[in-house]
């Protein structure tokens, strides 16, 4: 049964040969992985999500091979101009850098290059360094600005059937080089899947990376995605975070900020309904001084939809002259709703501006009289502050093409709320 | 630049101990150990049941190790489980026959025992290692029904109450230190306030550990019946010792229907020395039950002692309107660890709770907010407020915000903020050229970050707990 | 009272103060303007002892070399800086924080330390004298203080703890014109033999109120030029461009 779900050694074999040394290491991580299990609600990090339960409950199996081979076509996006990479069930289909020169930008399937057996705190972890068997790795060039926009078209298909994916991806930014990325999920799955991510994002001295991730079309899909963010000195990254639609979803975020002056700001707004389960956990650790962290998310929860965030600001003795700030709020529409937080400070430098807030609760009623005494009846009244809550993350993405773009892509996710 | 004065230093100055023959229980945690207690305290059968129910599932479970401060291997056969020096083992009939050397004790620790030099306003209840002393204006205080005695006491003459009230807030199986406590709990002290019942006086118990390699654990049972209200105070010391020693308390408060109970504590065990050498180890579980409608239970701390402290003074608002508060002040330096916090449990309707934590940190100190705000389902127009205030001296220690934040509710609605900073430059340029030098501003300028919490205090202690601010801190500066 | 020769100030490799001049006697007035940027607010806080700054120079207080003095024994030694933006304190009662500070300058004067009673009735007159609303020695230091609060309790915590060096770091701006009154009235009425007044200010708004003896201009870290009441007048019609 999955509620102990074991994974064989074999399947290793059936995903490719490997060096001698990559083996090894692939199966001490199997191992690591199969003496704990999926998490539960026992660890620390998955209190308020028990994905042992979750799976448990929703499938019968996990399949590493998709059976089917169906071919689907998919329209990219007119609104805007840009370059393109697109991965159809986690495997890097076609690129398309039309826009950029070419000299400046690799991109290659992922190769671990790095065998080290160190025992991770997120058993997922050692469950894709295991199994992974797609992803890219995108290398770009020492002071390179890139002319437009990166979308990486991500899709799952309906050959999708109880699988398990395991994706290792990596992107590289060099010295003085700038790059906006705009990733989209697009569902065609109609069947359960399990999506398991690990990303390693390394922006090296004053690079500068804008990355918006949008994933909020209604699926069956199950989604873990571990992303390690390192930044070196001067370097700035800028997030933001749409991340409802799928049943379960789990997005965990490291930053390390690990030269001085380094940036990262992190945005987040979702709308989360039916029996939707959403975490949004975060890790800042600031190691050296005069770094900025800030964090704002957001969320709605609807019917019977659960929002979780946890977030944690560490800062490391020498990381003096520290401003960190994190906030996350929530509005809770229904009486079957829940919203769980747990924002962290663990701090060993003194000079230090750090500061959390965290609020949960339903809709401010004056807001709502307000409106209704300008002739706006309950529902609506709800639905334009509930607009407003959520849309004051999205006005913060200062290019116009993408940013409507967003907004109605975004608007078109919230099902239940249609029916208010 | 600057000539500190290191004799000005204070050295925990209630370090002393008093040299008095002891009765012990057999050093070790045995069934013989339990049963010697229940007897010495004279307890009736059902006692002894109950406490030998506890070891049975002490046997069982384990320590717990999800807390930020870790502590080396506690050897509980090494312990002795019952101290009380031998005068008291008939109990004295009035405070003409407490051994003198007691009577000094508490005179030296500013809590005066007999009748002309008692504090105005304050009933005492002394209780020394394992043994309560003595305990002043209980006349008094009969006459309006209240009772106020040593719990061993009420366990022979108030059966009933302690029978129903005893383990009904903390379980006996809620987790290793609480069933511990409930196995070889000594002595402490019993309150009840009957209905529509204001208690005319502050309340207070004043624990003294004295005797070497001799863990505390004391019972505080509090139950203000409907419509009454009461304000206790603890305070406690210890003298200065190498070794490290358990304090494991159990505090259980019921507030009936529009009863409320202020519960204030100013903690400052021995921290051990600036090498970390030596301190108690406070593990304390304190909990209380809002169980009657528009009752209320606040928790006022003030924690500056301790080599550890590990503890969480709770509230379970069950009684619809019921209101929790939570009040702190933690302050570690040297090598003192702290993780405190609250728990405010939201079941019934309209209930109501707030928050405030002041943490400071100095030396080579780590200081931990660690809370829950939970609230239920059923629990609608539930409001909690939560401000938790860390300020860092030097960047050897730590301050640390761990709140877990539960809400089902639609109608509620939870806030909570945090910040963590160090003293402002500017405040103490400020101070310095008014003439005040680097100790005294940081004195100043660290109760005025406290104040919300201090003014919770009752008046004989502020004063008491804005000095201990000062000391505990200094030569953290400089 | 104050001899101030070839004082230089650095602060984060930037020099502040470069090569500054000034001499003050018992019971003169000294009025320094300049314009933003030429060191007004950085002598205030070197004269007054605070941290941070790398100095050179001669700086001599009642005969008495400043150098190796911190902060607060200077100020207990009488010299009194009100601050252009008086740190808010939360938390803390305005009247406790001036009691504690008078019998911390009153002990190092050698004088006795004032109970709570004489220390009220104290406190009552001068407010009284100096048209203070008393309610506000009940609030916390500077907490929510409007701007005109702020000066007016400095100029009561300056009669209080009776300094001879009183440095007022442009007290006047932002006043309206009765707070400006209550600050002027607070020097006019301490000004004696004993008593010196460096005034540190950008506009002669507050000098038609308080007379000075000397006025200098201070540009660019240095005094540029001395004189009466006349060159303030002149600086007023002719702006500072002209001067430095």
């Amino acid at each position: 049964m999955l509620e102990n779900l074991k994974i064989d050694i074999s399947e290793i074999d059936k995903i490719g040969k490997f060096t001698k040394q990559e083996k090894e290491f692939r199966v001490k991580n199997l191992d690591f992985f199969n003496e704990k299990g999926l998490p539960n609600k026992k660890d620390e990090d998955w209190k308020f999500s028990d994905l042992r339960q979750i799976v448990s409950k929703n499938f019968k199996k996990l399949d590493l091979k998709i059976e089917g081979s169906k071919n689907e076509n998919f329209e990219l996006i007119k609104d805007f101009d840009h370059n393109h990479i697109m991965i159809v069930d986690g495997r890097l289909n076609s690129t398309n850098f039309q826009f950029e020169e070419k000299e400046k930008i690799q991109i290659k399937k992922f190769l671990n290059e790095n065998f080290k057996n160190k025992r991770e705190r997120n058993p997922l972890v050692h469950l894709n360094h295991a199994l992974a068997n797609n992803g890219y790795f995108l290398d770009v060039a020492d002071n390179y600005k890139f002319k437009k926009v990166l979308v990486i078209y991500n899709i799952f298909t309906k050959n999708l059937n109880d699988n398990i994916l395991n994706i290792r991806n990596k992107i590289k930014i060099g010295k003085n080089s700038e790059l906006h990325i705009f990733e989209i999920v697009i569902n065609r799955s109609k069947k359960n899947f399990f999506n398991n991510t690990f990303d390693t994002i390394d922006l090296e001295e004053s690079a500068v990376l804008k990355n918006i991730c949008i994933n909020n079309e209604k699926s069956s899909g199950f989604f873990h995605k571990f992303r390690k963010n390192r930044l070196l000195s001067n370097a700035r990254l800028n997030s933001f975070i749409f991340p409802s639609g799928p049943k379960f979803n789990k997005i965990d975020l490291e930053f390390n900020l690990e030269g001085k002056n380094s940036e990262c700001y992190l945005h987040g707004a979702s709308y989360i309904d039916q029996n939707d389960h959403q975490e949004i956990k975060t890790r800042i650790n600031h190691l050296a001084p005069n770094c900025k962290s800030y964090q704002k998310v957001k969320k709605v929860l609807d019917s019977e939809g659960k929002g979780i965030f946890q977030g944690k600001i560490f800062v490391k003795d020498i990381a003096q002259k520290t401003d960190a700030y994190q906030l996350s709020k929530a509005i809770l529409l229904s009486e079957n709703s829940e919203f769980d937080s747990k924002p962290e400070l663990e701090i060993y430098a003194d000079d230090v501006k750090c500061s959390h807030g965290s609020t949960s609760g339903s809709i401010d009623e004056d807001s709502i009289h307000y409106l209704m005494s300008r002739g706006l009846n309950r529902k609506e009244a709800i639905k334009l502050l509930v607009n407003g809550f959520l849309n004051e993350v999205i006005e913060t993405i200062k290019s116009n093409s993408l940013r409507k773009y967003i907004q109605e892509k975004f608007e078109s996710g919230f099902y239940e709320y249609k029916k208010h | 630049m600057k000539n500190q004065n290191i004799d000005s230093i204070q050295e925990y100055k209630y370090g002393f101990s008093t040299d008095i023959e002891n009765i012990k229980a057999p050093k070790g945690l045995t069934k013989k150990t339990i049963e010697f207690i229940s007897e010495i305290k004279k307890e009736p059968k059902w006692m002894l049941e109950w406490r030998l129910k506890a070891f049975d599932r002490l046997k069982v479970s384990k320590e717990p190790n999800w807390q930020k401060p870790k502590f080396p291997k506690i050897d509980y056969q090494d312990l002795y489980y019952y101290s009380a020096p031998k005068s008291m083992k008939e109990k004295p009939k009035s405070l003409d026959d407490v051994d003198p050397k007691l009577i000094e004790t508490y005179k030296k620790l500013g809590i005066p025992l007999n009748e002309q030099k008692r504090l105005s306003g304050v009933a005492v209840d002394a209780v020394f290692d394992s043994v309560s002393v003595a305990t002043t204006f209980k006349d008094e205080l009969t006459k309006k029904g209240i009772i106020f005695c040593p719990i061993s006491e009420a366990i022979q003459k108030h059966p009933d109450l302690v029978k129903k009230y005893l383990g009904s807030v903390i379980p006996i199986n809620d987790h290793y230190f609480a069933t511990l406590n409930s196995a070889v709990f000594t002595d402490g002290s019993f309150v009840y306030i009957p209905p529509n019942t204001r208690c005319p006086m502050e309340l207070s118990t004043y624990f003294r550990i004295n005797a070497s390699e001799t863990g505390q654990f004391e019972r505080t049972l509090i139950i203000a019946d409907k419509g009454s209200y009461v304000s206790y105070l603890e305070g406690c010391t210890a003298p200065m010792r190498d070794e490290n020693q358990l304090h494991a308390a159990n505090v259980e408060l019921i507030a009936l229907d529009d009863a409320e109970i202020k519960y204030s504590t100013v903690q400052n065990w021995y921290p051990g020395d600036k090498e970390g050498k030596g301190g108690i180890y406070n593990f304390v579980t304190k909990r209380g039950a809002c169980r009657g409608k528009n009752s209320k239970i606040s928790w006022t701390q003030v924690e500056t002692g301790s080599a550890i402290t590990w503890k969480y003074p709770s509230c379970i608002l069950q009684g619809d309107n019921s209101v929790g508060e939570f009040y702190s002040i933690a302050i570690t330096n040297n090598y003192q660890k702290a993780d405190t916090g609250t728990k405010m449990i939201h079941l019934g309707k309209n209930t109501k709770s707030k928050i405030i934590s002041k943490g400071i940190s100095a030396g080579k100190a780590d200081n931990t907010y660690r809370g829950l705000v939970d609230i239920g389902r059923k629990a609608s127009n539930s409001r909690n407020y939560t401000q938790c205030d860390s300020l860092l001296m030097g960047n050897k220690c730590g301050a640390h915000t761990v709140p877990y934040i539960k809400n089902k509710n639609s109608s509620s609605t939870i806030e909570h903020e945090a910040t963590t900073s160090k003293i402002n430059e500017d405040q103490l340029f400020y101070c310095n050229q008014r003439g005040l030098d680097q100790e005294e501003a940081v004195s100043l300028i660290v109760n005025g970050f406290c104040k919300d919490v201090l003014q919770q205090l009752p008046m004989e202690f502020a004063v008491e707990a804005q000095k201990l601010v000062g000391i505990s801190l200094e030569g953290s500066v400089g | 009272m104050l001899e101030v020769k070839n004082l230089k100030a650095t602060i984060n490799s930037k020099e502040i103060l470069k090569g500054l001049d000034i001499f003050i006697k018992p019971g003169e007035l000294h009025a320094i303007m300049g314009p933003n940027g030429s060191g007004k607010s950085t002598l205030a806080n070197v004269l007054s002892g605070k941290t941070g700054y790398e100095i050179s120079g001669l700086l001599k207080y009642k005969g008495e070399n400043l150098e190796e003095i911190p902060i607060d024994e200077r100020a207990q030694k009488g010299i009194f800086l009100a601050f252009q933006y008086p740190t808010e304190i939360p938390g803390v009662n305005t009247s406790n924080f001036l009691k504690t500070s008078l019998n911390k300058v009153r002990k190092a004067r050698g004088e006795k330390e004032l109970d709570t009673l004489s220390f009220l009735k104290k406190i009552k007159v001068i407010s009284k004298e100096l048209g203070i609303d008393e309610r506000m020695l009940s609030r916390q230091l500077n907490v929510g203080f409007s701007g005109g609060e702020k000066k007016k309790n400095e100029i009561l915590q300056m009669k209080i703890l009776e300094p001879n060096l009183i440095i007022l770091d442009e007290t006047d701006s932002g006043l309206d014109i009765d707070a400006l009154k209550t600050v002027a009235n607070g020097v006019n009425s301490s000004r004696d033999k004993k008593k010196s007044f460096l005034i540190i200010t950008h506009y002669q708004r507050l000098l038609n109120y308080i007379k000075p003896d000397f006025v200098h201009v201070l540009a660019n870290g240095k005094i540029v030029k001395s004189g009466s009441m006349e060159l303030a007048e002149q600086l007023e019609k002719t702006g500072y461009r002209e001067i430095s």
